[in-house]
């Protein structure tokens, strides 16, 4: 039966010239590593998140008078409504975490280098385009969290000169954090970041196949000589087979993403959801300690630091550009970062102050 | 392992994976299914309170029960009966009705609403919550 | 070689390190500098609006007398001042104009007399004024003979949360012996403490991300009307009424004992369906291990 359906399809699209192709034929350089599976996970978490948020949309009501109520009668009156909710929430934040070490295994395994450059640039755009997803999606509950770490992270770009105040405004629509913020932060998250993050993606994962998987530098010579100039797919005549080998690397790294998520779902539940977190917000009154999510954490401790804001947000914009253009500053040719110790001591301790700076900003 | 015991292993984890990975799916499904589908007001609807219009004279109010909550009629002389929930919209104190002032007073820090429901004076920051009611006849239907 | 090693390393268990590396960082969480606070959010633009109070700025700084002074302080440690409550609310006037902040055109009253202080604060807390009124306290305020007003008890501008505490010897015994006050005491005690009880479950609730919004005003409510009753002084009238009290207590004690089973519930599930993913995760695994013919 299954037999004759594939056959219908191999008439109509060559769907048998497909799967030979990207799936029996598509071979894995020798020494790829688990954490090559990483982006396929990144995927995955998106999809989950796409799922879960187009459930909640059913019930949520993005008006500040609603707003709070409605998550709260998905969290206790609608059946089940908790298990998507806390997908979500813990979702996003697992979310950003994968996209994040994707970026540093890439990175530190040197795979950003030409002919990848674009791979790269179109990874970091993601990266940003997760974050200002985490961002919109935090004000939806409209908790006392959520109203005024918006207010906070609506407030930082008013250190520029000149637009700071405009570029304020538009991001809140007023003054202050109000509806029309709630309007518009849930049009953007639901309606003007998917498609985008969908463009972005594809393209990404376009150029990941037109290029060719690159192979790690450890451990073996580099088989990529440069300098290259002429477009070639790079292929792997005896690697192993994309499937069943890597196919399950990825299955199982699926189900580990799944684990980790209801790990923190039934012993953690409230990682991610201080006290203020589940008041509703009251723009009367600011509590005590309000928290930007913990992925804008270190570039918020690093604005706290840097008695001027200008250069605080100059500052922090430089090194975003560094780390989109990174591909097109490296110039050396050298793949592998174990031969690097300059580089690998400077990225390594860039990882470290990110970190320190986050904890630093808890308190 | 022997070729044999080998392809037994497969088959085992393979039937244990199908087996876990329908199960799991099932439950999704299920979950999903329910949330869909069980509106928690279905069940509410079963409980409708019914009272006389004897029981609230023109111009009088009166405190009734309704779904675990105390709630007030009100017949008003030129619009007829309403009904709300008592509780305050401030931070929860039961209103009472004041006919000399002809309006809804919270004993707790003097919220004043009128008697459509709307905030008057006060601290409070919405208006009563409102509760449906039909008149059939000589009985009012209250939800 | 040996960045190698490390390297290999951390590929090889890669699987472990980057579950510590998930939960890491995801731990995080910020305060809230002052001086970040001032330069970001004490602007117009930002949500919270603090407005000049002309009868503070007046009465707070240097060239008042210090008893007046004293007055502001009290006021801004008050429950009142956390509440947005300011002098206007109980003494009238003008807090925007300093021309006319204290003219009788903008209603301004003044200090109350001692005799008058339950109108003036039963302005707002109504129904305690009418209980109040009926009380031995209250008739024999109104006759002029020696009594309190809510000031004695409560204070007038550093008024805390009301608390069963206020009724103590040091208090009570200005006018007579401190037996009819710790009878009263007695009356209150068990419904006070059951009500901080359940306060402190419905805030424990909260964390658990339940909202218990209903619960909450039921609970102020029977809270209120339980402090309002305790105003006419009458501890018999108490006693009868502890019965109602209790069962709107029991309603919201049961109504917290079910979210609590639900959230008991929800932590199996979830628990459920992590295990099978670990499971299926576990499986796959082997099945790599191997090989198909």
């Amino acid at each position: 039966m299954l037999t004759k359906i594939k056959n219908w399809l191999d008439v109509r699209i060559g769907l048998n010239t497909i799967f030979q192709t990207h799936v029996l034929d598509y071979r894995m350089p020798k020494n790829t590593n688990i954490l090559y599976t990483l982006g396929f996970i990144a995927v995955i978490a998106y999809a989950t998140q796409a799922f879960t948020g187009i459930i909640l949309l059913i019930y949520y009501i993005p008006h500040p008078d609603h707003a709070f109520r409605s998550v709260q009668d998905i969290m206790t009156q609608v059946p089940y409504g908790w298990v998507f909710r806390q997908m979500h929430a813990v979702g996003s934040n697992l979310m950003i975490m994968v996209a994040m070490l994707h970026m540093v295994t890439v990175f530190l395994m040197g795979n950003y280098k030409r002919p990848r450059e674009l791979t790269w640039v179109g990874g970091v755009l993601l990266l940003i385009l997760t974050i200002v997803f985490g961002l919109s999606g935090y004000l939806l509950p409209w908790t006392q969290l959520s109203y005024w770490a918006t207010t906070v992270v609506t407030s930082m770009p008013t250190a520029f000169p000149v637009i700071g105040e405009t570029v304020s405004q538009i991001l809140r629509g007023g003054d202050h954090v109000s509806e029309t913020t709630l309007s518009r932060f849930f049009a953007l998250h639901i309606s003007i970041l998917p498609p985008l993050y969908l463009l972005f993606m594809g393209i990404h994962l376009f150029f990941v196949n037109r290029i060719g998987i690159s192979a790690t530098p450890f451990g073996k010579a580099d088989e990529e000589k440069r300098p290259l100039t002429e477009y070639k797919r790079k292929t792997y005549p005896d690697g192993y087979p994309y499937y069943p080998r890597f196919f399950q690397k990825q299955m199982y790294m699926m189900m580990a993403y799944f684990t980790v998520m209801f790990f923190i779902i039934t012993f953690l539940p409230t990682l991610y959801f201080p006290d203020e977190a589940n008041v509703p917000a009251d723009p009367f009154n600011t509590p005590q300690e309000v928290r930007p999510a913990w992925y804008l954490l270190a570039p918020y401790q690093l604005l706290k630091l840097i008695p001027n804001k200008f250069f605080g947000i100059m500052l922090q914009l430089i090194l975003v550009l560094i780390f989109i253009l990174w591909p097109v500053l490296d110039t050396q040719q050298e793949k592998n970062v174990l031969k690097r110790p300059v580089l690998r001591g400077v990225f390594l301790s860039l990882i470290a102050l990110w970190v320190i700076l986050l904890w630093w900003g808890r308190s | 392992m022997t070729l044999g015991g080998m392809m037994k292993r497969r088959r085992f984890l393979k039937i244990l994976l199908a087996f876990l990975g329908s199960i799991t799916f099932l439950s999704f499904a299920y979950s999903f299914l329910k949330f869909l589908t069980s509106l928690p007001s279905k069940s509410a609807d079963l409980q409708k309170l019914t009272i006389h219009k004897s029981d609230v004279p023109s111009g009088e109010a009166k405190n009734i029960i309704y779904h675990n909550t105390p709630a007030v009629i009100i017949n008003r002389p030129d619009k007829g009966y309403f009904a709300f929930s008592r509780t305050c919209t401030h931070l929860g104190c039961l209103v009472e009705y004041s006919k000399s002032n002809l309006k809804f007073i919270c004993p707790c820090h003097a919220g004043i609403y009128d008697l459509d429901g709307s905030v008057v004076s006060g601290p409070p920051p919405k208006p009563m919550t409102a509760i449906p009611l039909k008149i059939e006849g000589e009985t009012i239907i209250i939800g | 070689m040996v960045g190698e090693v490390i390297m290999r390393g951390i590929m090889r268990y890669g699987i472990l390190s980057w579950i510590l590396l998930f939960l890491l960082p995801s731990l995080g969480t910020a305060g809230y500098k002052k001086d970040f606070e001032d330069a970001f959010l004490t602007k117009p633009w930002a949500g919270e609006q603090i407005e000049e109070n002309v009868c503070i700025s007046c009465h707070a700084s240097q060239t008042m007398k210090p008893e007046f002074q004293e007055i502001t302080e009290a006021w801004q440690a008050s429950w009142h001042a956390q509440n947005r409550i300011s002098c206007e609310h109980c003494h009238g006037g003008d807090p925007r104009d300093a021309a006319l902040a204290m003219s009788p055109q903008r209603g301004f009253l003044g200090t109350p007399k001692d005799k008058d202080v339950p109108e003036f604060c039963g302005k707002c807390h109504i129904g305690i004024l009418t209980n109040f009124l009926e009380s031995g306290h209250g008739k024999a305020l109104k006759a002029g003979e020696k009594a309190p007003n809510c000031v004695v008890c409560h204070g007038s501008h550093n008024i805390q949360k009301a608390s069963i505490d206020i009724i103590s010897e040091q208090l009570c015994t200005k006018c007579h012996s401190y037996e009819r006050a710790k009878i009263m005491k007695v009356a209150l005690f068990v419904i006070e403490t059951r009500i901080s009880q359940l306060e402190q479950r419905l805030q424990k609730l909260k964390r658990e991300g339940i909202y218990p919004g209903a619960d909450e005003k039921s609970l102020f409510s029977t809270q209120a009307e339980f402090r309002t009753l305790f105003h006419t002084v009458d501890a018999n009238l108490v006693r009868s009424r502890t019965d109602e009290f209790t069962s709107k207590l029991d309603q919201i004690d049961k109504n917290i004992q079910d979210t609590y089973h639900k959230l008991r519930f929800r932590k199996n599930l979830s628990a459920f369906f992590m295990m099978a993913f670990a499971c299926m995760g576990v499986i796959i695994f082997l099945l790599t291990k191997t090989k198909d013919e």
